[in-house]
């Protein structure tokens, strides 16, 4: 039994979860229409690598406005989701409050920008809020999850009695207090590129610009805008700092154009009409509500159901191959500094640039098929897990006779760091879900498509329904992971959520 | 110890940038905002509809201000929040729009805009020619549309692809998309990304004009019966806000707009009045394919 | 034939030399214990005579050196990586051949640890560690041994019986060794280190367990 090779496999839980996840993205794959559609790709990448050696900073109109409120509704957002985070990380036990933040940010901040600007139109909280509503369930849950391991000798010496708000306190709060400055700097981070990313559906941030600009193949001035873009996170570090935060904040909330009308009549009509099933509007009552989801589901729910788990599970195992590939070049057991540095800019790059920008580049020039949003997908998170990957074999140190090159990567590297690489990669298996749907709005036939298909046609009783299975979807998806990261016995460090 | 100095330098920069910034989109109570549907080039459209702001402004004697939008349904969003008073609308559009504000109305349309016409367009790999009669042999091959809530690039186009084929798009080709704007379809059809696509007359013309058409590439293989399309709405209750008979002050600003400059932006030799009832046609349309409930 | 002849070498970390004025020739063929007490020097000098080797060494570094979540299989055929192409190491990783692992089970007899072919090293106890790492090094296609307490971890019957493999299976055998009884009875050499130089390099045989003991006395 123990000493066949076939038997070692068969009961290895790894190997038989790595099997399966495998068998799994074949046949998705292989059912999937990744065909590139342009009939000369190239030249068009070759006017792309064009405008990236040529950017033109001159041809965007309110060049400083899109700046100014891709900073100011990333800063306002994510301020309010890492306050609003703490308190509900605070009563995470309760399960209402577990529900209610996985419910939250199983909803992409695109659908929720789609949402409120409808209630709300093109008012600063539009912005404000699809940043901070999700983002509140992530800090919440991973703000949770850094107080749940965090250190509990000093807890354990208290005085019996001492209450729980003086003992979170004194003796928790202390503890994870730099875990979670370090978090919320680098929920800035995500916060810029999602505030970014809302200008796709219309908010006046870089994406807005980006997005035309792309779309009408005017690569120097995208280039410049994604310049602009990488420039404000690079420097993150430096000019995000404690002590200017309540100045950034008022200048933010400044800036922002407040007087456009919030009107009450619209938001009530939204919850009492808007969203309400058309035939019950109508009042064809229950048998027409019944014929009208039993429509919804088939035609749209259930093809773009299978569509974004096709997608996904394919995005996922190429990522993980990615990943494989992409840490040696920033590990220093691989490779000399310079190697090093260039892999850590690719890295950067590639990583910095969010999914859905890079899967719209990819998407103009191989044209509608999966290939692009499964290529950008790969390439932005395996850039992510590669980065972390990498950074963590700077603490490997090797017996001197260990093998070179890719025997020693076989050998010495993959198996020390792979269990780690999976935890992350199953860790951003609903990130990665969250992302595939969205990319319908693209055009790719997941459950965005017919998401954005439905606000398209004003039908919000419709796209309603589409977000929930898609959060639903979302949450299934965050079990499933959970899962065989327990049954795997993978585990997560801070740096990778 | 320099990195310090940069940090310092850049955070008062970008305190000076939010400071020193004045906001461009306060829409005021007192001021007339309206948008226009971005069908096509969207370069330089900010300064284009600016001059036609500056224009009614004129005209009006009220303040006016542009903003734009990013798809026709955030238009429709904004017209229905009264965020806009007033927008340039396509067939389809402007008729989801109307339902959703009542007492609101079309004033005003191009002078091409009664006989509106799609072109089907197709790559020359495909052999197509321009014929009279519908081109069945369109059957299995890409197909592109415009944006998802065009009149001229999904609405008609859809509507006779299923009048004639008696079966949904998504069934009739190998493969539909959604290019996003008119200019965008001539360009994927150009390039042979999709062999057919469905694009609106004056677009087409347009950039024909322009030098960006490439007739050995890609031409016309067939134009559909005329219909009714873009127009100018506006909604019912501005005559509150800004005074009695605005709507007829704004519809004769409209209708003698003569100034090519300003027409080049939409683009129209010139408005002719418009009613509401003159959109029937596209209304049932869009019930008959099921875009409208 | 001399593997490594050492002629007032200096070794080290950085500038601080640990060894110095190391004076010291080995022959094909030896089997030599170094003594001395912990930080006298023993790791420094084993690295040494690896790196002043004229021919291939097999290794058991005190740490051994072992991927834990590798099978006994692939951290054994570790030691023969620099024997096969590309290609037959890469299919080893993902499915071991047939040959490979008969010729590994072959060794884990030896050591007793035939019945763990298939297990990930990080599932075994201390002292099966050890024997893995001392199977990896017998594994290696190497005359020379340079082992690094390379018998700590096991009791004194197994310490005897692996040494005793050590000596059979490879020409030269290097180690560092605390237990003198241990070193007295493997090595036909001992070489004792004290304050960073060798202060004893006579054969096993002229000494006994009390002439040590200067070596390690405060």
């Amino acid at each position: 039994m123990n000493d066949t090779t076939a038997g070692y496999y068969r009961r290895s839980p790894l190997a038989r979860t790595l099997a399966w996840f495998t068998a799994i993205a074949v046949v998705c794959l292989a059912f999937a229409d990744i065909d590139i559609t342009t009939v000369d790709p190239w030249a068009e990448f070759g006017r792309l690598a064009l405008g990236l050696v040529t950017p033109d900073f001159t041809a965007t109109e309110n060049l400083l406005h899109a700046i100014a409120m891709t900073l100011a509704f990333a800063l306002l957002g994510v301020s309010l989701s890492v306050v609003l985070g703490f308190a509900l990380a605070l009563v995470f036990h309760i399960a209402l409050v577990r529900g209610f933040c996985a419910v939250v940010r199983a909803v992409h901040e695109l659908f929720w920008a789609l949402i409120f600007l409808q209630v709300f139109g093109l008012s600063p909280l539009t912005g404000i809020l699809a940043i901070a509503i999700p983002y509140a369930g992530i800090v919440a849950k991973v703000f949770a999850e850094i107080l749940e391991e965090a250190d509990d000798r000093a807890l354990r010496t208290l005085p019996p009695g001492t209450g729980r708000l003086s003992a979170l306190l004194f003796v928790r709060l202390p503890d994870v207090w730099a875990h979670y400055k370090t978090y919320a700097l680098y929920r800035l981070e995500c916060g810029l590129r999602s505030s970014a990313v809302l200008g796709f559906v219309g908010l006046p941030t870089l994406g807005f610009h980006l997005e035309t600009a792309f779309r009408q193949g005017n690569y120097a001035e995208a280039a410049a805008l994604l310049y602009i873009f990488y420039v404000i996170i690079a420097t993150q570090r430096l000019w995000a700092r404690r002590q200017l935060l309540p100045l950034y904040l008022v200048a933010a909330a400044a800036i922002l154009p407040w007087s456009s009308a919030i009107s009450g009549a619209n938001i009530a009509r939204f919850f009492t009409a808007d969203i309400v099933p058309f035939p019950l509007r109508n009042g064809e009552g229950l048998a027409g509500l019944l014929e009208w989801l039993h429509n919804l589901l088939i035609q749209q729910a259930l093809p773009g159901t299978i569509a974004t788990v096709q997608l996904t599970m394919i995005a996922l195992l190429a990522t993980g191959l990615l990943s494989a590939l992409f840490f040696p070049l920033v590990s220093p057991v691989m490779f000399g500094r310079a190697g090093r540095t260039a892999g850590h800019v690719a890295l950067v790059v590639i990583r910095s640039t969010p999914e859905y920008i890079l899967a719209f580049v990819l998407l103009q020039l191989w044209g509608p098929s999966m290939l692009p949003a499964i290529v950008a997908l790969a390439l932005h998170n395996g850039g992510i897990i590669g980065h972390l990957v990498g950074r963590y074999t700077e603490t490997l140190t090797l017996r001197d006779d260990a093998p070179r090159g890719l025997a020693r990567y076989g050998y010495e590297l993959l198996p020390r760091v792979y269990n780690g690489l999976l935890a992350l990669l199953f860790y951003r298996w609903e990130i990665i879900m969250r992302e595939t749907a969205i990319l319908g709005i693209l055009g790719i036939a997941t459950l965005g498509f017919y998401v954005d298909s439905a606000f398209a046609e004003l039908r919000f009783d419709r796209a309603l329904v589409l977000i929930a299975i898609t959060a639903l979807l979302n949450i299934a998806i965050d079990m499933t992971s959970r899962r065989v990261r327990r049954h795997l016995r993978l585990r997560t460090t801070l740096e990778g959520r | 110890m320099q990195i310090r100095v940069m940090g310092i330098w850049l955070a008062a920069a970008i305190l000076a940038t939010a400071i020193f910034h004045v906001p461009q989109t306060q829409a005021a109570e007192d001021t007339f905002v309206f948008t226009a549907i971005p069908d096509q080039d969207e370069a330089r459209l900010r300064s284009r509809f600016e001059k036609v702001a500056a224009y009614l402004s004129d005209e009006l004697g009220v303040k006016v201000e542009y903003v734009p939008v990013k798809s026709y349904a955030a238009a429709v969003t904004a017209f229905r929040n009264d965020q806009v008073q007033l927008a340039w609308f396509g067939g389809l559009s402007g008729v989801q729009a109307r339902r959703l504000v009542d007492g609101s109305q079309a004033i005003a349309q191009g002078v091409e805009d009664p006989d509106f016409v799609t072109y089907f367009i197709a790559h020359e790999s495909t052999g197509l020619a321009e014929s009279s009669e519908f081109p069945k042999e369109i059957a299995g091959k890409t197909f592109t549309f415009g944006s998802k809530g065009s009149t001229s690039g999904r609405l008609m186009p859809e509507f006779h692809i299923r009048e004639q084929f008696g079966k949904a798009p998504e069934d009739v080709f190998s493969r539909v998309g959604f290019s996003g704007d008119h200019s965008r379809t001539i360009a994927l059809v150009q390039s042979g990304a999709f062999e057919v696509g469905a694009v609106n007359y004056k677009v087409w013309a347009n950039e024909l004009n322009e030098g960006r058409i490439d007739p050995e590439k890609v031409r016309i293989i067939w134009r559909t019966p005329g219909y009714p399309d873009y127009q100018w709405s506006i909604r019912g209750d501005v005559d509150r806000r800004f005074g009695p008979e605005f709507i007829e002050k704004v519809k004769a600003a409209l209708l003698s707009m003569d100034d090519p400059d300003l027409l080049a932006s939409f683009p129209r030799a010139g408005f002719i009045p418009a009613s509401n009832a003159d959109y029937a046609p596209i209304e049932d349309t869009g019930k008959t394919i099921g875009i409208l409930d | 034939m001399d593997i490594v002849a050492l002629d007032g070498a200096l070794a080290g970390y950085g500038d601080a030399p640990v060894l110095r004025d190391l004076n010291l020739k080995i022959r094909a063929g030896e089997r030599i214990a170094i003594v001395g007490e912990s930080g006298a020097g023993k790791t420094t000098l084993l690295r040494l005579l690896r790196e002043r080797s004229t021919a291939p060494v097999a290794l058991v570094p005190q740490d051994l050196g072992l991927v834990q979540a590798l099978t006994v299989f692939h951290n054994v055929y570790m030691g023969r990586l620099d024997r096969h192409g590309l290609f037959t190491n890469l299919r080893n990783l993902v499915w071991p051949g047939r040959r490979e692992s008969s010729a590994v089970r072959a060794l884990l007899d030896e050591v007793r640890l035939s019945d763990k072919l298939f297990t990930p090293v990080g599932q075994l106890s201390g002292g099966q560690r050890q024997r893995v790492a001392v199977a990896r090094a017998l594994y290696a296609d190497a005359a020379i041994l340079v082992g690094d307490e390379p018998v700590s971890a096991v009791d004194d019957l197994q310490a005897r019986d692996i040494l005793d493999l050590l000596g059979a299976r490879k020409e030269t055998v290097i180690l560092a060794l605390h237990d003198r009884n241990l070193a007295l009875g493997f090595a036909d050499r001992i070489v004792g280190l004290r304050g960073g130089r060798i202060v004893l390099d006579r054969p096993a045989a002229e000494l006994s367990p009390a002439d040590l003991d200067p070596l390690y006395k405060p």
